[in-house]
């Protein structure tokens, strides 16, 4: 059995299971956003539940539309506080940042657990050596009534990642390359787990960013099995919490395996309205940038900040140009602050928002204008998901939004680095 | 379950954001208000221009992107008798399963198509045709949970039925 049966199997209290079996299954715990938190207690109404079957499992995060940006978000908001204090329902964390973001840094998910969310993004979580999964309204208002869910037991895929990183070339750039190769139904309804010597050097923050990405090549998890950077991190972040990796049995557990040399990635760039059409930075330097979107639960973390502060250091954003940052959580915030990435940011011209979603779906804070054209560090480039349908989104790495940022048009990060000391090219 | 409908065709890659735009959303829905903003990112007009019983057929990995449930709760509450695509995106598949709305993968199908055909299907008997051109295939087998979930009309009337026998154990 691949390690994701075997998770799926101990949360249906099963010895083994079969690949396209559906179980029904426990999870460790269960994210409700402030949209999901809403939805799924009205639909646990209207199924006739009165009480949480597990309060204790759920977690309820405000990320997408906190701040309140209406009066209707504002009063869901109240309605669910009422409804969470009701339930009895204690781990609520609003403003605190994104789920994806916050449950890795919480210990709410780790090796060998099984998590549910009310988003795609959920899938995140996975790059601790976990199962975790997207899940819609009513299903999870059923988990709510009922403490369990149905769940089909996936193929695998694996990635095997190796050589070494171009400059200014990341995980994002490996989830691109698989979008452009693979296209965005590259693993449909599948497990897709990255191994090799390339992953076993990238730090978690790498790895968040490769399982964040697989939804977006249509999977159900991703996968990374846990070996010394997962548990410095579990260390770190829940010193006193029991947890289990499993392994894989053998390399029959998977449908296919793919290779690839992340030598010959470079700074990619997928261009509107689809992440499967992916160009080379270099290729777009006519395309002007309004407005630079950083954060979201792809590109949110500190490791990200880290690296736009050392791009944008001591530079200017281009003056047609601006800089929408929403950092992925609260403690990423914080750190950013204490390592004055946050200064360089701000004095670069850039405008800080609150932790959270940003305009990456949560309607607020930065939406674009029709014709305009954005480059963004989250997963999606969707028409209309960064404001006016009619405006043009580019999906990059962190270092490539960054120098797109200083630059005023798309640029490789490379070139940026090659070229300074020069004023804005325009 | 047996269906005959009337076919609306769509594109490879549709995301669940242009089925179901955000701005839209709403913490709670009138009846029919979802059904009311069913594609409007691909076609404003659309939600006038069905009728019940109307079949979706797209192309592959078709709902992709968010988890968006209102993607395929609109579709079930326009009375949208199928949505049929080569392939799914797998939180649409999930989602139309768990609103009861009959989901089915067919190879080639978007291929097969043309607007407004009257598309033939049965989820037991595992077929769907094309009246038009005579055009017919074989459905691959779905599981029989998730069938009888969508025959059961949805998982809000499956969790009811085990609240209400929980209930009665309990005495």
């Amino acid at each position: 059995m691949h390690a994701i049966s075997k998770i799926i199997a101990r949360h249906a209290d099963r010895e083994s299971v079969e690949v396209g079996e559906i179980v029904n299954v426990v999870p460790d715990y269960v994210m409700l956003n402030d949209r999901g938190a809403a939805r799924a207690a009205d639909l646990l109404r209207q199924m006739g539940g009165e009480k949480v079957f597990n309060p204790s499992q759920v977690v309820v995060v405000f990320d997408h539309h906190y701040p309140a940006i209406r009066q209707q978000d504002s009063v869901a908001q109240k309605k669910t506080r009422e409804w969470i204090k009701e339930q009895g329902i204690s781990k609520f964390h609003p403003g605190e940042g994104i789920g994806h973001v916050i449950f890795p840094e919480k210990g709410y998910s780790f090796p060998g657990a099984l998590i549910f969310g009310t988003d795609s993004h959920t899938v995140t979580n996975s790059a601790l050596g976990c199962v975790a999964t997207g899940m819609g309204h009513s299903d999870i208002a059923s988990y709510l009534a009922l403490g369990y869910n149905w769940l089909k037991v996936p193929e695998v895929v694996r990635f095997d990642l190796h050589g070494e990183f171009r400059p200014g070339v990341c995980a994002k750039d490996v989830a691109l390359r698989i979008a452009q190769l693979y296209g965005e139904d590259a693993a449909p309804y599948l497990g897709v787990e990255f191994a090799g010597p390339l992953v076993a050097k990238l730090p978690m923050a790498e790895r968040f960013v490769l399982c964040n990405m697989v939804i977006d090549f249509g999977a159900k998890t991703g996968y990374i099995q846990p070996d010394e950077t997962t548990r410095r991190w579990m260390t770190q972040r829940a010193p006193n919490l029991q947890w289990l990796a499993e392994t894989t049995d053998s390399d029959s557990d998977y449908s296919r395996v793919i290779d690839m040399n992340v030598s010959e990635i470079e700074s990619l760039v997928a261009i509107p309205h689809d992440l499967s059409t992916v160009r080379n930075a270099t290729e777009l330097s006519n395309v002007r940038i309004d407005e630079a979107i950083f954060g979201t639960c792809t590109g949110g973390r500190i490791d990200d900040f880290r690296v736009a502060a050392a791009i944008m250091k001591g530079k200017k954003i281009a003056p047609h140009t601006r800089m929408m940052v929403n950092p992925g959580s609260r403690e990423t915030f914080v750190q950013a602050m204490r390592e004055g990435l946050i200064d360089v940011l701000v004095e670069a011209g850039a405008t800080i928002g609150v932790p959270g979603c940003g305009p990456c779906s949560g309607c607020h804070q930065g939406m674009l204008a029709p014709a305009e054209n954005a480059i963004t560090n989250a997963s999606r480039n969707f028409k209309g998901r960064f404001g006016s349908p009619e405006a043009n989104a580019y999906v990059a790495s962190s270092a490539t939004v960054a120098a797109s940022a200083i630059a005023g048009r798309i640029v490789a990060p490379s070139e940026l680095t090659v070229r300074s000391g020069d004023s804005h090219a325009h | 379950m047996h269906i005959k409908g009337n076919a609306w065709t769509f594109g490879r890659n549709i995301n669940t954001d242009l089925i179901f735009p955000k701005m839209w959303f709403r913490p709670t829905y009138q009846p029919g208000e979802m059904a009311s903003h069913l594609m409007v990112g691909i076609d404003e007009s659309f939600p006038s221009k069905i009728s019940r019983g109307d079949i979706i057929v797209g192309g592959q990995n078709f709902g992709c992107g968010s988890s968006r449930e209102e993607a395929a709760a609109a579709m079930k509450e326009a009375g949208i008798g199928a949505v049929v695509a080569p392939s799914f995106g797998r939180l649409f598949t999930r989602n139309c399963i768990n609103v009861g709305l009959p989901v089915v993968t067919s190879a080639h199908i978007d291929e097969q198509v043309a607007q407004g055909d009257q598309v033939e299907l049965d989820l037991a008997a595992g077929f769907i045709r094309v009246l038009r051109s005579g055009y017919e295939a074989r459905l691959p087998p779905m599981a029989p949970e998730s069938l009888k979930l969508i025959e059961d009309g949805g998982i809000a009337n499956y969790t009811r039925r085990v609240l209400a026998q929980r209930r009665k154990a309990a005495g």
